[in-house]
């Protein structure tokens, strides 16, 4: 404390009194708690809130109980057709209480793109002469990569989801995320109307012993595409809206759980198509066309689905979860059909 | 009109009264339901009992747990009323002989951690006595709200 005092910096002081407390709560007995039941802090959702696969549920991330905190480290891995997802993370649980979070996640962009990127580096030339402009469509002929920085908060507002068996009232939550896209580029040529936005979410989670089945059922308040690595909002704007979003699990075994989840997406960019320079791609079309590109028009109009997933959660200790997922994402930017296996493990400590 | 009256309010003390005490009185009311053959999933009076057992041996194997029972328990007892009450909760027609949760567990000052502790040495006994998930999972339904009355701290 005597440190703290002779600084200067108002954040540093806090930071040091935080680091203070920390300390005089260790000595008070242990900080770290891992006192849940197996199973019961819930996996790393790609956001990297505490819940499912696709969902935050209402649950507090880690093994921690109303004495302690406790964290985790989540790596999740989703080869899908033309992209792959790549999300690593970090979160951790406060006092069952309240939970933070920080996900950066990086979206490989597979054939479409690469194609899409073939036809701006031919058409380039044309098109610069058009718009007067040299331009930068964000999209390189190969590896176009999307990254995105994901930080989220949690709050246990009230409810049990576990041991209330004899009611049926929730626990509830409300989280919020705040998402900044790297590629500013990539999604002007894409038509988002925002790069970086938060979203906020209510979710209600259930855990019925008789039948051995969780449910969860969140409500989120976005204008995510693709929950924003797609960027947020389209051409009339980025009002957001509220999605629901709902996870089924059995509980197979005390180590092993089962499920399926379903996450409504948005329109926003629906029937939309890319832009260079303000100019719709489809006013390109003859000159594709010239080109020989033709058979890439019909994958130039955008769509998105909502999102579906079936799962499978195994915990073999407290340490460790493993994840395993189909995921059925349906349209994506430009791309129909991606769908594909899901992997997610998450370390807690 | 009055004794409308009287009948309502009655009934609504009777309701306020019920639910947050949990009175060990009959099977916990849980949404939804226990199953009605709870007790004979568990094979029958014998069968909880050897779940019973099973409980207090992985209780008395968790350092986390153990020395409150090695303090203030009295295992002996605790087996033969805890055999009652699983019973009970679970729907079967017994009568249990001991105190209220609130009070037994009322000065043990006991953490969320330690009661979920005790669930998992629950769910150890049910694999130990190869009992099913599913069947194990109607009494965990079936004592988990005593959490109110028991975590006290
Ligand atoms: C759902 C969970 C639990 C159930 C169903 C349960 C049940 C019981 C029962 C039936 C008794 C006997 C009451 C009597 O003597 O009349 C008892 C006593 C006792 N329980 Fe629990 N218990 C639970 C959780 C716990 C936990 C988590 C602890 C501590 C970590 C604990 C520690 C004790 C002790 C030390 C006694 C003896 C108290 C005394 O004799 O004064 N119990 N419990």
């Amino acid at each position: 404390m005597e440190e703290a005092k002779r600084n200067k910096f108002p954040l540093s002081k806090g930071a040091a009194l935080f680091v203070a407390m920390l300390a005089s709560s260790i000595s008070h007995g242990d900080l770290f708690d891992s006192g849940k039941v197996l199973a019961t802090g819930g996996v790393s959702m790609i956001d990297g809130a505490g819940g499912g696969g696709i969902t935050p549920w209402a649950t507090i991330t880690g093994y921690a109980t109303k004495e302690g905190i406790n964290g985790d480290l989540h790596y999740t891995y989703a080869p899908l057709a033309n992209y792959t997802l790549h999300s690593v993370g970090a979160a951790v649980g406060f006092w069952d209480r309240f939970e933070l979070s920080y996900t950066s996640s990086s979206l490989t962009t597979g054939s479409t793109f690469d194609t899409l990127g073939l036809v701006f580096d031919t058409v380039g030339g044309l098109t610069d002469s058009v718009a007067g402009l040299p331009i930068s469509t964000g999209i390189e002929p190969f590896n176009t990569t999307i990254d995105m920085e994901v930080i989220g908060a949690k709050v246990r507002v009230f409810g049990e989801a576990i041991y209330d068996s004899d009611n049926f009232i929730p626990q509830v939550a409300v989280g919020a995320f705040y998402k900044t896209n790297k590629n500013d580029e990539l999604l002007t040529t894409l038509g988002a109307d925002k790069t970086k936005d938060w979203e906020a979410y209510i979710s209600a989670t259930k855990i019925f012993f008789p039948i051995n089945t969780l449910i969860n059922i969140t409500a989120r308040y976005t204008a995510a595409n693709q929950t924003g690595l797609v960027g947020f909002g389209g051409p009339d704007g980025s009002d957001k809206e509220i999605r629901p979003e709902i996870s089924l699990a059995y509980l197979l075994r005390k180590d092993t759980v089962i499920g399926v989840e379903w996450a409504k997406h948005g329109d926003n960019l629906n029937g939309q198509s890319v832009e260079i320079a303000g100019l719709d791609l489809t006013s390109l079309q003859p000159t594709l066309e010239t080109l020989g590109l033709s058979n890439v028009a019909g994958t130039l109009t955008q769509n998105e689905s909502d999102w579906y997933d079936a799962f499978v959660a195994f915990f073999p200790n407290k340490n460790l979860s493993i994840t395993m997922a189909y995921a059925m994402l349906g349209n994506i930017t430009l791309t129909p059909d991606q769908h594909g296996f899901y992997l997610s493990l998450q370390a807690s400590f | 009109m009055k004794q409308l009256f009287r009948t309502i309010a009655i009934t609504f003390m009777l309701c306020v009264a019920a639910s947050p005490s949990f009175s060990q009185t009959g099977k916990t009311g849980t949404y939804p339901p226990i199953d009605s053959d709870a007790v004979e999933q568990f094979g029958g009076p014998e069968g909880v009992r050897n779940w019973v057992e099973g409980l207090f041996y992985y209780i008395m194997l968790d350092n986390r747990i153990n020395h409150v029972f090695r303090e203030f328990g009295n295992i002996e007892r605790q087996i033969y009323l805890n055999t009652q009450l699983v019973q009970l909760v679970l729907g079967g027609d017994v009568e249990y002989q001991g105190a209220s949760m609130a009070a037994a567990h009322a000065d043990l000052g006991i953490t969320l951690t330690q009661f979920n502790a005790v669930v998992e040495a629950a769910y150890n006994s049910c694999e130990r006595i190869q009992l099913t998930y599913e069947a194990c999972n109607q009494l965990i339904a079936g004592l988990a709200p005593y959490k109110h009355a028991i975590v006290t701290r």
